[in-house]
């Protein structure tokens, strides 16, 4: 935990500076697992305000600060998918043209054209991105807090309030179309690269 | 397989690396306060246009009850049969105008 309980205590108890406490502690956390979800840095902080809105309205509804983190966790979730599935109504149109767009990448990342570590990360954030495109938002978010911010299965547990077998079932699915949609990646841009004399 | 899933969870953690905890901007915490209170003035208004439709529904109920009510009492004054409204409606002196003479009760005329 990164602030006491009586902290939150209080700003339960309608204390907004008590509150304003707890945001301070921990946004910088929330903004970086929302970067992570949604892979747009430009609204990751209107994201993460709709998530400290959302638990300033409903911190009454806590029932004990003990489950505060996975509650805040869970809040990110929602607020993340939320963006995410009207980001996807928006951008349907441009659909078509990713396949094309990954070979491109997948061909950048393979191929050893990298200039610098700066390039690299780039190349690995927009692949990773395109990759997680292959799946829903709701798997999306649950692979990446897996995989990518490290949450063990208990604490997922206590996020999506689900059993450990359905979520280890889930992830495992999520995992496998993931793995597929790289493959077929890496298999695309082994044939697009041109045949070395 | 074992290749593409060790390859998958490396990209993965470079995918972590690539991106880490940021600062948040310099507008972040107003923002954050301005929202919170356009909602909370938001609630409050809705809460005081709720308390005015439920008095203006008091009001119409009231209005509608009082003119329910008022009617029931003019009703016993109608105490009049049909035969004695036609009469009021039809004088004995306009009976000959359509066409009904009228005969005199006094027996001497007889």
């Amino acid at each position: 935990m990164l602030v006491e309980f009586e902290q939150i205590q209080k700003a339960q108890a309608g204390d907004d500076a008590a509150f304003n406490q707890v945001v301070v502690a921990y946004r910088k956390r929330i903004l970086g697992t929302i970067g992570r979800l949604i892979g747009r840095p430009e609204d990751v902080e209107d994201v993460a305000q709709e998530v400290f809105l959302r638990l300033y309205y409903s911190l009454d509804q806590l029932r004990t600060p003990e489950v505060f983190e996975p509650w805040l966790y869970r809040l990110t979730v929602n607020a993340s998918y939320d963006y995410l599935r009207k980001q996807r109504r928006r951008n349907e149109s441009r659909m078509s043209d990713l396949s094309e767009q990954q070979v491109m990448m997948a061909d950048a990342a393979a191929g050893g054209r990298v200039s610098g570590e700066e390039q690299r990360q780039k190349q690995v954030k927009e692949l990773v991105e395109s990759l997680l495109s292959e799946v829903s938002e709701q798997d999306r978010i649950l692979l990446t807090l897996k995989e990518v911010e490290g949450l063990s299965l208990k604490e997922l547990e206590k996020i999506y309030a689900v059993n450990e077998n359905a979520l280890k079932v889930r992830l495992f699915r999520a995992r496998q179309r993931v793995l597929n949609a790289y493959e077929a990646t890496k298999r695309a841009a082994g044939r697009s690269r041109p045949e070395k004399d | 397989m074992d290749q593409w899933n060790k390859e998958l969870s490396d990209l993965f953690s470079g995918y972590r690396n690539s991106m880490p905890d940021r600062d948040p901007s310099a507008t972040f915490m107003p923002e954050l306060w301005r929202k919170i209170e356009l909602r909370r003035s938001l609630v409050v208004r809705l809460r005081n246009l709720t308390r005015v439709f439920v008095a203006a529904a008091a009001a119409i109920c009231l209005v509608f009850g009082m003119l329910a009510v008022l009617p029931v009492s003019h009703r016993g004054e109608m105490n009049e049969t049909y035969l004695d409204v036609l009469a009021d409606a039809h004088p004995p002196d306009n009976l000959a105008d359509i066409g009904i003479i009228h005969e005199a009760t006094d027996p001497g005329n007889r």
